[in-house]
């Protein structure tokens, strides 16, 4: 009897040290999106033209997927954020990497200057972000469009063609500064005795950068382009803020608008739940998809 | 915290899952009807009675305080909340879900339905409110009748007509525009004469500008018999309005820029803009956003479908509700009907720009009744008080009201991005309000 007992506690030690984050875990995470998956599979039915003979929350399987799926609007924001994601994922890992080994090479001056002013913007809520910029995109306000007119070139950045690279630019400008940063730290902990011999065997700046840098910065490029493709499908805030001085973003521009737009202007929370639902399946598909191709072709990430 | 994770732009994902999470909790609690009686708190004498009230109208503060300074029985606080459409009406149905809702809150007439299927409002005809009837503008008490109960209080209204420069179009040469027909060619020659200058915009993103149109144009898109919902937004009427403004647009003799944004505001200020249809209330946003235009403004009917006619048409209008799970409904009437009809609140309210009185006798004599230095001296009102006498009041509202807006908002958006019509808007927002309103479990019909 008396050595069973140290060894249940030595079973439960675990478990005591996982609580507090497993409750966590529970409470902020798994409850939420257990109860929003709920949720859309449930419905409200009215009795009398004005529900005065009262409502009930009744379950409805699928249909508010099927709903989500059969309305174009909410479909083709989905394509939209699909393109976004095409040309915003490559341009920002592309730009990021760029800047970090500017910023990592030895002869760049100011570099602490730099950095910081890269990061700036990322300080600068996206909301605050965007109204910034749509003062420099309304035609009659903007200096910027004004300059551009002066000098032959009329552009409607808030066009239907355009108001969705006009956003990929906030987008960009927002959190380019942030990937640098996480690249830079990656570029810290290379050896300095690995340049060393990239140098005794004869490479220059670009052949150390192609064959040292790179390859090691691998997993930093990984997490960005990660964190890039689930942020670009979120897209929510500079739409929102932009909506209301562009004509060409309506009420389901992205699929996060139109789940706000169901369930705060049009008051239907289960049809919102299943979109939230359908969005986080969709970051959940992409990002995954996307490591098990870099997992395939390169070996360990 | 959003700074600690990397997920950065996961917040306003993250926000709408936690939301649509928290206000369905309470949502799911199975069958309400709304025919239950309120659980009312007894007053003993003597007891103070707070009461709390949620309304973004400019000057109601004052108001508020004259009747808190008058009542020291019944307390009300104010709490300032967004207006309705900016999430004024997201916090209310929030707070209905949760059981927190406050007392009273500003509902606008469009938004009754919505709220009362959301069983949201109290029924206020068992607390007496069909006595203050007398004391409104018909068509607008009508507004808070469902089933001959009282639901809300009317407060204020937006008679339309034509606000215009008076300066730029003598210089013109062009006449305000008394038919839809003059209006299309003073467009035109307003254009030619300044091709900077356009007659007004067409603001794609505002469909609740539209509707009023339609309405003016002999249009009732929504009806209702017994427990069946008539649709009927693309009626002949409805689709001549919007092949008018089709073809001013193609035309490019009009702007088609939003409304009530920073490009509008310069335009007003610039004379980019000449006119603007618009309620009564339209004063306020032009004299507090182009203060340097004092005098050069003046107002004259809305143009007419036939010559001779004389149609105006309601945009905007708001009423006092008792909202579901308020503690004490006899004295949160009493304050909804002071605060609409007393002469001294009227006025506070008229000063802050509140719009149309509901009140019966609010006009004459009021700080409307004078002549303005804005609007060139011109006794402006007026032309809103014949206005008000020429509104079609059979005017009806849906419960899916705000996705009718969305789904017309975004078919004229894609009309100016080259998809489709304004015409082929309409059309489609029939079809896609009558989903909605099946979607909510309701009987429609498209009563043609």
């Amino acid at each position: 009897m008396p050595t069973r007992a140290p060894r249940r506690r030595r079973k439960l030690a675990p478990f005591a040290f996982v609580a507090p984050f497993l409750l966590l875990f529970l409470l902020t995470f798994a409850l939420p999106i257990g109860y929003a998956v709920h949720q859309s599979v449930m419905d409200v039915e009215h009795t009398g033209a004005l529900g005065l003979g009262g409502s009930r929350t009744v379950f409805v399987g699928l249909r508010n997927y099927t709903d989500a799926l059969s309305d174009h609007a909410f479909v083709r924001s989905i394509g939209r954020v699909l393109l976004f994601a095409a040309v915003q994922v490559p341009v920002m890992v592309a730009l990021s990497a760029g800047l970090a080994l500017l910023l990592d090479s030895a002869s760049a001056r100011g570099v602490r200057f730099f950095r910081a002013a890269y990061f700036l913007p990322y300080g600068v809520p996206g909301v605050i972000a965007s109204i910034l910029w749509g003062f420099l995109y309304v035609p009659g306000v903007s200096p910027l469009v004004e300059g551009m007119r002066h000098l032959g070139i009329s552009v409607d950045l808030l066009g239907g063609d355009t108001v969705l690279w006009s956003i990929a630019n906030i987008v960009t400008w927002e959190f380019a500064g942030y990937n640098v940063l996480v690249l830079v730290a990656q570029l810290r902990t290379i050896p300095a005795e690995l340049y060393e011999a990239a140098r005794i065997d004869g490479a220059g700046a670009w052949a150390t950068v192609r064959h040292v840098k790179l390859p090691l910065l691998r997993p930093a490029l990984i997490l960005t382009t990660v964190f890039t493709i689930i942020g670009t499908l979120q897209l929510f805030a500079e739409p929102l803020v932009l909506k209301p001085v562009s004509s060409s973003i309506d009420s389901a521009y992205t699929p996060n608008l139109s789940a706000y737009n169901e369930a705060f202007t049009n008051d239907n929370y289960h049809l919102a739940a299943a979109e939230a639902v359908l969005l986080a399946l969709a970051a959940f598909v992409l990002s995954f998809g996307f490591l098990r191709l870099i997992n395939k072709r390169g070996g360990d990430a | 915290m959003s700074r600690t994770t990397p997920r950065r732009r996961s917040r306003g994902a993250l926000a709408v899952t936690l939301a649509v999470v928290s206000l369905a909790v309470s949502a799911c609690g199975g069958s309400t009807g709304s025919k239950d009686p309120a659980v009312q708190a007894p007053v003993k004498p003597g007891q103070k009675v707070d009461l709390r009230f949620w309304s973004w109208v400019p000057g109601v503060d004052k108001a508020v305080d004259k009747w808190n300074a008058t009542h020291p029985d019944i307390h009300v606080k104010l709490e300032k909340i967004p207006a309705g459409s900016s999430g004024g009406y997201a916090k209310m149905r929030a707070a209905l879900k949760s059981g927190n809702a406050p007392d009273l809150a500003q509902v606008e007439y469009q938004e009754i339905p919505s709220f009362l299927l959301e069983n949201g409002l109290v029924n206020l005809s068992p607390y007496g409110a069909d006595k203050d009837k007398s004391k409104f503008v018909d068509w607008q008490w009508q507004q808070g009748v469902f089933d001959s109960e009282v639901y809300a209080i009317p407060q204020a209204s937006g008679p339309m007509g034509l606000f215009y420069r008076a300066d730029l179009f003598e210089k013109w040469g062009v006449a305000p525009p008394a038919t839809w027909d003059e209006f299309a060619r003073a467009a035109q020659k307003i254009h030619d004469a300044d091709p900077k200058a356009y007659i007004s915009t067409f603001p794609a993103g505002n469909s609740a500008w539209f509707t009023a149109l339609a309405w003016q144009a002999g249009a009732k898109w929504f009806g209702v018999d017994g427990d069946t919902w008539s649709v009927n937004i693309d009626s002949p009427q409805t689709l001549k309005v919007a092949a008018f403004w089709d073809d001013l647009r193609t035309k490019k003799v009009i702007k088609t820029e939003p409304d009530f944004a920073n490009g509008w505001y310069k335009d007003l200020q610039t004379g980019g803009i000449t006119s603007w249809v618009s309620a009564q209330w339209g004063d306020a946003i032009i004299s507090g956003n182009a203060p340097r235009t004092t005098g050069k403004w003046a107002v004259a009917p809305m143009p007419q479908w036939t010559k001779g006619a004389n149609v105006s048409a309601n945009w905007g209008g708001s009423s006092t509700a008792v909202l579901k799970g308020a503690k004490h409904i006899p004295e949160a009437l009493k304050f909804a009907e002071w605060l609409n009809t007393d002469p001294a609140s009227v006025d506070l309210l008229l000063q802050g720009g509140y719009g149309w009185p509901a009140s019966a006798d609010g006009y004459k004599g009021s700080s409307l009744d004078k002549p303005s230095p804005f609007f060139g001296g011109q006794k402006y009102n007026e032309v809103f008080a014949q206005a008000d006498k020429s509104i079609d009041n059979s005017w009806k509202w849906i419960p899916t009201i705000d996705a009718t807006y969305q789904h017309l908002n975004d078919g004229f958006q894609a009309a100016l991005a080259g998809k489709g019509t304004f015409v082929s808007a309409v059309k489609q927002a029939q079809q896609q309000t009558v989903e909605d309103l099946k979607r909510k479990g309701l009987k429609v019909s498209t009563g043609k």
